[in-house]
């Protein structure tokens, strides 16, 4: 579903790659943790997939096309089939539940009764029917966040990205934000999150892929937030997750497709 | 359902942006009512060439009834007498002179003088027989004119002779100044409406950019991000050019048709309805000028 291709992203020429040469593939109806430390490149990787900004060199392919080969006025239907959620909602807060909702298919062209049929459902899968008249303030953070995973999946996307969703939750709330997308993945939607919260990494045990400095150094099948497979050069994983930070400078570089336990990669 | 939406956007932009809308509306207002008035001016200098002013810079009046002239003495022009004329205009100390000359019978003139004067009540107290008939010469030099007018002044059935375009060049000049004046002062308005449709759109998006975030992460297409921003503007300027079109009418309806063509029974002034003419041009250029001007705001200013 997404293919990288030693992509590289370069955002500044003097300082070093956002993203250094990674390749990785997201199999479709997979659900993958996007981790590492503030400035790994996690979101940059999703802009990527969005074509919200262009790779420097290698390929990014979404859904079997070459992204860089989209003309920019066919990225709107690559966008369609894409649905993106952010730490900070991005609700329109003059509209209520089911207009921001509705708000997405409106501007695509949907007719209005496909919209008051698909809208209650969706609102309903994210657990939120009988609010559809609230409007944004009156809602908590979690009740915000699934307003806004709602509009992400409406038009049915087939690739869900997630930008630490769960930023702004606290943990039981994160916990619920969680159930949903685990819902939305089971209905086959390819889900690729990015995220710092290791209690909902170890909670969900599904893959997890951390980059360091703009390359992936771990890419692992149900696995947790910090490495259970000692790496070469990189016991120090096995330490807690606020030590791991030092070291790894001298370290030696990595192979981009860290040593992977994934079944159902054959 | 799609339009639906981008009207509802327009609707809610114009809300949101109320006074800044209304000051685009005035100015462009403004800037297309100078354009306007060039225009007027214009159609009024055409109006005041009538029939023969391009193409001819001579006239010849023959005597008519009771012309108090001295070459009319005989009473009004003679077959005879106009066929002396017509044989002096082809001889050759004349025809030197001359392109060549057309002669205007007292039916032409009326022809004419109908046409001119459409929008006057004067030409329904004129009759074929009020008017002379004359030779109309085109000359080679136009500066040669007290030439013609030393050869044919004393000649008899010849009531007068005049350079029309000495009567006429004058007032002309001065409209023409006036012209260039108010295309000036449009000019430096429509800077000003250009400037301000930006920056009106530029604030527009601005306001908006929750929702054109959005609108782009969903997968709207170009033009329905842009469209609404770029009909705000378009309708401002519509309006504006609407306003323009309605106060030249006015002005050719009550200052022209009322007070000036009371003033001036003599003159032929323009017509109300040849003013609305000018409106699609207004329009038109309204559109144009809001368009692009929005069309770059919105290339720099909100990413799709
Ligand atoms: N638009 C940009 N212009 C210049 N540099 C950028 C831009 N966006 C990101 N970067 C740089 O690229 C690197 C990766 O940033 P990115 O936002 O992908 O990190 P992240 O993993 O999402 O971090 P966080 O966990 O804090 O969100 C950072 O060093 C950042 O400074
Ligand atoms: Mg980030």
């Amino acid at each position: 579903m997404i293919r990288f291709e030693n992509v590289t992203k370069v955002y500044d020429q003097n300082a070093r790659p956002a993203l250094d040469s990674v390749s990785l593939e997201i199999d479709r109806g997979e659900f993958a943790f996007l981790v590492g430390a503030s400035g790994s490149g996690k979101s940059t990787f999703l802009r990527l997939v969005l074509k919200e900004d262009r790779a420097t060199s290698g390929i990014v392919y979404v859904a079997g096309q070459n992204v860089a080969n989209i003309s920019s006025w066919r990225v709107p239907r690559l966008r369609r089939g894409i649905g993106v959620v952010f730490q900070d909602f991005r609700l329109l807060p003059q509209k209520n539940v089911f207009a921001n909702v509705a708000f997405a298919m409106q501007v695509i062209g949907k007719s209005r009764s496909v919209i008051r049929d698909t809208v209650p459902e969706v609102l309903k899968t994210v657990g939120l029917e009988g609010k559809e008249r609230r409007m944004p303030h009156e809602l908590s953070g979690g009740e915000q966040q699934r307003v806004a995973i709602a509009r992400a999946v409406v038009n049915r996307p087939g690739i869900l990205l997630a930008d630490e969703p769960t930023g702004n939750l606290d943990p039981t709330t994160s916990m619920g934000i969680m159930g949903v997308l685990d819902k939305i993945n089971q209905n086959g939607t390819t889900v690729v999150m990015a995220t710092h919260d290791d209690d909902i990494v170890n909670e969900m045990r599904k893959r997890v892929v951390e980059l360091k400095n703009g390359k992936v150094i771990r890419d692992e099948a149900r696995a947790l937030y910090t490495s259970m497979i000692p790496v070469v050069g990189q016991s120090r994983r096995l330490k807690d997750a606020s030590g791991r930070d030092d070291a790894a400078d001298t370290s030696p570089p990595l192979p981009d497709r860290s040593p992977r336990s994934r079944e159902d990669q054959l | 359902m799609r339009l639906q939406f981008i009207l509802g956007e327009i609707g809610s932009g114009l809300r949101r942006n109320l006074s800044m809308v209304v000051s685009v509306i005035l100015v462009t207002f403004v800037s297309l009512t100078f354009v306007g008035a060039a225009g007027m001016l214009q159609l009024q200098i055409n109006q005041m060439k009538g029939y023969w002013y391009d193409k001819v810079q001579v006239a010849i009046f023959l005597c008519g009834e009771g012309s108090a002239a001295a070459g009319c003495a005989t009473g009004p022009v003679t077959p005879e007498q106009q066929e002396n004329l017509r044989t002096l205009l082809e001889s050759p100390a004349v025809s030197q002179y001359i392109n060549d000359f057309q002669f205007e019978s007292k039916e032409d003139a009326y022809k004419h003088f109908k046409e001119q004067f459409s929008n006057s009540p004067i030409v329904d107290s004129v009759t074929p027989d009020q008017l002379p008939a004359s030779f109309r010469i085109n000359m080679k030099d136009p500066e040669k004119y007290q030439i013609i007018s030393e050869t044919f002044a004393s000649q008899p059935g010849v009531e007068t002779v005049i350079d029309q375009r000495q009567v006429l060049e004058r007032l002309f000049s001065v409209m023409n100044a006036a012209s260039l004046v108010a295309v000036s002062i449009a000019g430096v308005m429509t800077v000003c409406a250009i400037l301000l449709i930006a920056t009106t759109i530029r604030l527009s998006a601005f306001s908006r950019r929750r929702e054109t975030g959005i609108m782009r992460l969903v997968g709207a297409s170009k033009i329905v991000i842009q469209l609404p921003f770029i009909l705000e503007g378009v309708i401002a300027a519509v309006i504006g050019a609407a306003l323009a079109s309605g106060t030249l009418w006015a002005v050719a309806h009550f200052f022209l048709g009322e007070f000036m063509s009371k003033q001036y029974p003599d003159t032929a002034f323009i017509s109300p309805a040849q003013t609305l003419l000018l409106a699609p041009a207004l329009i038109g250029l309204g559109v144009v000028l809001a368009g692009t001007s929005s069309l770059l705001t919105l290339r720099r200013y909100l990413r799709v």
